[in-house]
């Protein structure tokens, strides 16, 4: 029965095409910092996972964001676990993500063939680092209003065009509802957005190259 | 590269992973431990430490002391720092836009700009030590993040400021310049360039770190401004209660009662409306009562308390307000079962007031609103321990063991008179204090006027557990 499934599936899906090609590769002798890549991905998808979670509650207006976060901590069930988890996973993925550059950068892996994967890594790691800054906005305090007002103003300094990046960050000369609304579309769907295409980027190019082998005194 | 070395790179691919592993289940299972201690880390991190509270956004608090995320610290201290270099400091957009954009461009470039075919550490040494020493600036900056960059008087930096501009700019430029002239020289020195790279690197690092942890000994410790933010219902009561008894009992009275103003300089006899009155809480949602608070009604002689409008007090804290109006006086309002009323703990039989767990509860619902700054109090302020134990206009409020001291006196009901001749009117001015807490206060003194619970405990002759 379950071979017959099986094969049903395998004639359409060609899952052992699949097994081959992404399961049962071939790769050099592994490492444990290897697997900080790989933690990443997780932590990202934990973060996904939680953050899905937490729009069910909150609001991004100014009048109830600050609100909704108190109902999510203490009226939702097991609400604090999951701002917990998406709280100190944003600083962690942060941290695994630079870590995960400095390996790269001491094993000297984004050298040929993989100088392309080295790239889209940079553009992870600042997208990263834009979910910390629009996420940090969201629950609407005391921290979050001031650190924003102080980032903002930072981008306002460019020269030229500087006032206008800030005023579209902020959607105005100040921060108001707008910015809020704006940095959550751009925390929930922009950004994420292109942090799962970059990953997907990612992905591929270290399944086409391998992963890279750690270097001997020949390299 | 050449293709040649191309060639070779992927012909030695080759051989490591002849040599090699599976992804599945080789890797895969080292990759699933390290995902699920990180999740367990996550699990404990949320449960055991959670997320500190904060007051909600007030924009009108431009006092308010900026902090980002942990990560954009050592962006926010170099930006300080830079900002202190003559002349160059006075052009920000250097430090916000083009030195990070020359950095993120380096990152991005990095695969090209390094055209050393090698890969193993020893024969990377320029790439690593400048590496190391960004690394070794980017935690310095961070941990030196939390002390101010202060200028004295007369403009000039302090010692630590000094230090900071040593340690956080001046140190790591210097670095990478010499590293980069010795990597320019290699040719000529050989090995002496790459091990003079290294030196300089480890003496650079350690002089960093050195420095950036004489800036945390020698600087005064950050102030960190706190104020009380609650979670429940419950805890948003009790903040209110105590902000109400400092802001609004000296017009409308311990329970909202007051139709008439006694004793409030400039609203003497001022006719107003009892604001326990259930028909004016019916009659106006939370909403209103929290602008009439933040607003004031000037017409009547309410002035404002919001900051936004020159008041002290942030929405967070009006809203608690509103809280303890609400539950207090609108009979459709219930407080849960679980709500602790009072602010104030209860004596432990044989236990010994301490001033942080009593004696402070007590002043903030009964004195600060007259005993705070800007008030009439005879200069006797009461915000903190050494106040309350410090010198009024009548000496010595009081001392620590004497019965007839003078706040005691006051507080059990007995007027007296300063060096004048002049009456000290008793305290609370409009109605004394529950019996258990005058208790309170006399147990307190006669006991030495314990600061802190760990004081009191020591005192205590039967200890409370």
């Amino acid at each position: 029965m379950w071979r017959k499934l099986y094969q049903w599936l395998e004639e359409r899906l060609g899952l052992s095409d699949l097994y081959k090609s992404l399961l049962d590769r071939p790769e050099p002798k592994g490492n444990w910092w290897n697997t900080l890549g790989s933690a990443s991905l997780f932590l990202f998808l934990m973060q996904g996972l939680t953050g899905i979670f937490l729009t069910v509650y909150y609001t991004p207006s100014p009048d109830h964001a600050y609100d909704s976060i108190q109902y999510i901590m203490t009226g939702v069930r097991f609400g604090w676990l999951i701002r917990g988890i998406h709280h100190w996973g944003a600083s962690l993925m942060v941290l695994v993500v630079f870590i995960h550059m400095l390996r790269v950068f001491v094993t000297a892996s984004y050298k040929y063939p993989r100088e392309l994967t080295w790239l889209v890594g940079v553009g992870l790691l600042l997208l990263t680092l834009g979910m910390g800054f629009t996420g940090y906005l969201l629950p609407w305090n005391q921290k979050s209003y001031w650190a924003t007002t102080v980032g903002t103003a930072i981008a306002g300094t460019a020269p030229f065009i500087g006032e206008f990046i800030m005023k579209a960050l902020r959607g105005g000369s100040d921060l108001s509802a707008l910015t809020l609304s704006r940095f959550f579309a751009a925390h929930i769907w922009i950004l994420p957005g292109l942090l799962a295409a970059l990953i997907g980027v990612h992905l591929y190019l270290i399944i086409k190259h391998g992963e890279s082998a750690f270097p001997d005194k020949d390299d | 590269m050449n293709e040649e070395q191309k060639k070779a790179v992927l012909a030695k691919y080759q051989r490591a992973l002849q040599k090699g592993e599976r992804f599945w289940p080789d890797s895969l299972y080292k990759d699933l431990i390290v995902s699920m201690g990180l999740f367990l880390l996550l699990i404990l991190l949320a449960t055991f430490v959670g997320i500190p509270n904060e007051p909600k956004a007030d924009p009108s608090d431009s006092s308010y002391i900026p902090k980002p995320e942990w990560y954009f610290l050592f962006l926010f201290k170099f930006l300080a720092l830079y900002g202190q270099i003559p002349l160059l400091g006075k052009i920000e957009w250097i430090a916000t836009v083009l030195i990070p954009s020359a950095v993120i461009l380096g990152m991005i470039l990095l695969p090209f700009l390094d055209q050393n075919p090698y890969r193993h550490y020893t024969r990377r040494v320029l790439a690593l030590t400048i590496m190391a020493v960004f690394v070794v600036s980017m935690i310095t900056l961070t941990m030196m993040a939390d002390y101010p960059t202060a200028v004295d008087e007369q403009g000039h930096l302090t010692l630590p400021t000094w230090l900071q501009m040593i340690g956080g700019l001046l140190i790591p430029g210097a670095t990478y310049l010499t590293l980069l002239v010795l990597a320019a020289l290699a040719k000529k020195l050989g090995a002496a360039a790459r091990r003079a790279q290294i030196g300089v690197a480890a003496i650079s690092s350690v002089l960093m770190f050195g420095l950036a942890i004489a800036v945390m000994l020698v600087s005064p410790r950050p102030v960190v401004a706190e104020s009380e933010v609650a979670d429940t219902l419950a805890e948003k009561f009790a903040l209110g209660a105590d902000l109400y008894s400092i802001y609004c009992t000296e017009c409308h009275g311990a329970d909202g009662e007051v139709t008439v103003i006694t004793g409030v300089e400039g609203l003497e006899g001022r006719e107003i409306v009892a604001i326990n009155n259930p028909d004016l809480m019916y009659t106006n949602s939370d909403e209103t009562l929290a602008n009439i608070i933040a607003y004031g009604l000037p017409s009547l002689g309410m002035p404002p308390f919001g900051k936004a409008y020159g008041g002290e007090l942030g929405p967070s804290e009006i809203e608690y307000i509103v809280t303890f109006m609400r539950y207090s006086w609108d009979d459709r309002a219930e407080l849960p079962a679980d709500a602790a009323i009072s602010s104030i703990p209860e004596l432990a039989p044989g236990e010994i007031p301490s001033y942080e767990v009593h004696i402070a509860a007590l002043t903030k619902r009964y004195c600060l609103s007259c005993h705070r700054p800007g008030k009439e109090n005879n200069n006797y302020l009461m915000t903190s321990y050494e106040e309350i134990i410090g010198m009024s206009d009548n000496g010595p409020a009081i001392v620590a063991g004497d019965p007839n001291s003078l706040l005691l006196l006051l507080i059990q009901g007995q007027e007296q008179t300063d060096k004048n001749g002049d009456p000290i009117r008793a305290m609370p001015p409009n109605k004394l204090m529950d019996p258990k807490y005058i208790e309170m206060w006399k147990l307190w003194v006669l006991n030495g006027m314990p600061k802190t619970a760990e004081d009191a405990r020591t005192l205590s002759p039967t200890p409370s557990p």
